[in-house]
């Protein structure tokens, strides 16, 4: 498959206005992008997501690494590569508040040097495909919040390039909203064969819309892998302890500091393990306290354990996020 | 060049978009306008001697409009870069493959051209109500000023780039417009160095032709040389700060900061 994005050794520090201290925000990320695929980059607030996609943009100019897009170094050859991608940046900024959803649609195309005649039939079909024509004369100030976020993905998506990168995209949406614009973005896929980012922080919409995620986390990259292996990779691994009474107070503690996942509910104790014989150390913690084991069973995870796992193992000393 | 072109016309429908939105605000400036214009040329009654004081009114009706479009070139690029910031659109501007810079030229373009329409229209309407018609060789004037305009084209890329790092820069636009009128007003044979000055070579060359009378061929090489230079020269360095100031900004991650 072809490569439209390579992401190399990308980083990027700032320094704090106030304190003056050096922030690593994103720390020799790598990672590729194919032509069609719908890419999700997933990772927790401060991972690093808006700053790679903005690096991706050329909106970033970065300390180390390249971005090339087609071929073209995003920062070396910025208005080159920026043929290819479009966005739309976190919050609900990317449109012109005091101009209509057409106008909006029209002025955006123009900046890129498109005649307006040219494009009146793609911004129907948008509006259509977005259900927005009948808003169109509407000033973008009066539209919900998710109507918002829709014209702004229209916007992006008139101008018609390969890749199209969107931050948190249904970061503030209702859910009902959210639902709503994972399934355009799904059918944009499908429909269009267009090659799309997604960054979030929210495992379900990774897991819904993506084909292949990127988990980052203190910026850098802790999983790049297909989001079905991902799960099951971490399934074959997740095992449920049906056991008689309770857990006693020691035994949560060990437990808490050997298995960074684990779920307890009433009898029912879930863990991940990473090698064999952290399934003896369990029994070994049970029996400490002469629990008695009913029964173990294969579980499944979900992608939050996942997503949760992944970024123990980055900071292990801090339990604070162990259970949930 | 065509892509130019179309970027020309969606800024310049978006700027008459909205001065047809917030009317009420164009209207105060229209109406404004028309009233200085016309004080201005019943000035011309008002005061004493008309044979003498008609070349000096006509002088400082013609170097007010030049001062009123120098002031807009130099102050409008730095006023889109803070609005454009405080609304959140920059970054998206600065997504287009026709670069930030085109844009900026476009906007200045559709407000030259808005303004323009707008001052010539008025400038006619308000001769008319005062019965007082300007004579002056605008085929001498029009190209000074547009030769001129260039390098105050410069000084507002300049300041455009500071506004992109330094977002709290409204008030030094502010205090431009006083120096600005400053330079508009004092004569080069007073303070002969301000010739190296944007903008003071063109407005002098202005008040030859206003006030003496000059024409085309009374103007030396070195006139021209001067004030083609100084435009270039003011233009030149104008981008090359902007440009500079965008990958500056783009290095501190301060697009997004306002
Ligand atoms: N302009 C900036 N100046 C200083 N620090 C920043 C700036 N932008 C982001 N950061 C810091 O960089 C880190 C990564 O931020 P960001 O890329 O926005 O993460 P995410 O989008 O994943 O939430 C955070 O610690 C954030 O505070
Ligand atoms: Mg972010």
């Amino acid at each position: 498959m072809e490569k439209i994005i390579q992401v190399k050794d990308l980083s990027k520090t700032y320094k704090k206005k106030k304190t003056k201290e050096i922030v690593k925000a994103v720390d020799s990320v790598s990672f590729d992008v194919y032509r069609g695929e719908i890419l999700g980059l997933l990772g927790p607030n401060g991972a690093g997501k808006t700053t790679t996609i903005k690096s991706i943009c050329g909106l970033l100019v970065p300390n180390g690494g390249s971005v090339h897009i087609n071929g073209y170094d995003s920062n070396k050859q910025r208005l080159k590569a920026l043929n290819y991608i479009s966005a739309v940046l976190e919050g609900n900024r990317n449109i012109y508040w005091r101009l209509t959803v057409r106008e909006n649609l029209e002025y955006f195309a123009g900046n890129r040097g498109v005649n307006r005649r040219h494009i009146q039939d793609k911004i129907d079909e948008l509006l259509a495909f977005f259900d927005l024509k009948k808003k169109e004369t509407e000033l973008v100030s009066s539209l919900s919040r998710g109507m918002q976020q829709k014209l702004a993905i229209a916007v992006a998506l008139l101008a018609d390039t390969d890749v199209l990168l969107l931050d948190e995209p249904t970061l503030g949406l209702d859910v009902e909203t959210s639902y709503e614009v994972r399934d355009l973005l799904k059918k944009i896929v499908e429909q269009q064969g267009k090659t799309i980012i997604i960054s979030s922080h929210d495992m379900p919409v990774v897991q819904d819309v993506c084909d292949r995620t990127v988990i980052i986390n203190g910026g850098k990259v802790v999983a790049d892998e297909k989001v079905e292996d991902l799960i099951k990779l971490f399934d074959t691994r997740a095992y449920s302890f049906t056991i008689e009474g309770q857990l006693s107070e020691k035994q949560t503690r060990l437990i808490q500091n050997h298995f960074p996942i684990f779920d307890v509910q009433d009898n029912q104790v879930q863990i991940t393990v990473e090698k064999e014989n952290d399934l003896y150390t369990m029994m070994d913690i049970l029996k400490s306290d002469q629990t008695k084991i009913e029964k173990i069973d294969r579980t499944t995870v979900d992608f939050e354990q996942v997503f949760m796992q992944l970024i123990q193992k980055e900071g292990q000393d801090d339990p604070a996020v162990a259970s949930h | 060049m065509i892509q130019l072109w179309h970027l020309i016309n969606a800024n310049l429908r978006k700027e008459y978009i909205e001065l047809k939105r917030y009317y009420p605000n164009t209207i105060t400036m229209i109406v404004q306008f028309y009233f200085i214009f016309l004080a201005m040329l019943l000035g011309i009654h008002v005061v004493g001697d008309p044979q003498q004081i008609d070349t000096n009114v006509q002088y400082v009706i013609v170097n007010y409009v030049i001062w009123f479009f120098m002031l807009t070139i130099m102050q409008d690029l730095g006023y889109v870069i803070l609005f454009e910031a405080q609304r959140g659109t920059l970054e998206q501007l600065f997504m287009s493959p026709l670069g930030m810079w085109r844009i900026l030229l476009a906007r200045i373009i559709a407000n030259l051209v808005i303004y323009g329409v707008i001052v010539s229209v008025l400038l006619v309407l308000s001769m008319a109500t005062a019965g007082e018609w300007l004579v002056f060789r605008i085929d001498v004037v029009l190209p000074i000023f547009l030769i001129s305009i260039l390098g105050m084209l410069g000084i507002g890329f300049m300041l455009a780039g500071l506004a992109i790092i330094f977002k709290q820069i409204q008030s030094v636009l502010n205090v431009l417009q006083f120096i600005l009128m400053g330079l508009a007003f004092v004569p080069l044979s007073v303070a002969p160095y301000l010739i190296f000055a944007p903008l003071v070579k063109g407005i002098d060359m202005v008040r030859h032709v206003m006030i003496h009378g000059y024409t085309w061929l009374d103007f030396s090489f070195w006139d021209y040389s001067a004030l083609i230079l100084n435009s270039a020269f003011y233009l030149v360095l104008g981008v090359v700060i902007y440009l500079k100031s965008e990958k500056v900004a783009m290095e501190k991650g301060l697009l997004s900061q306002y």
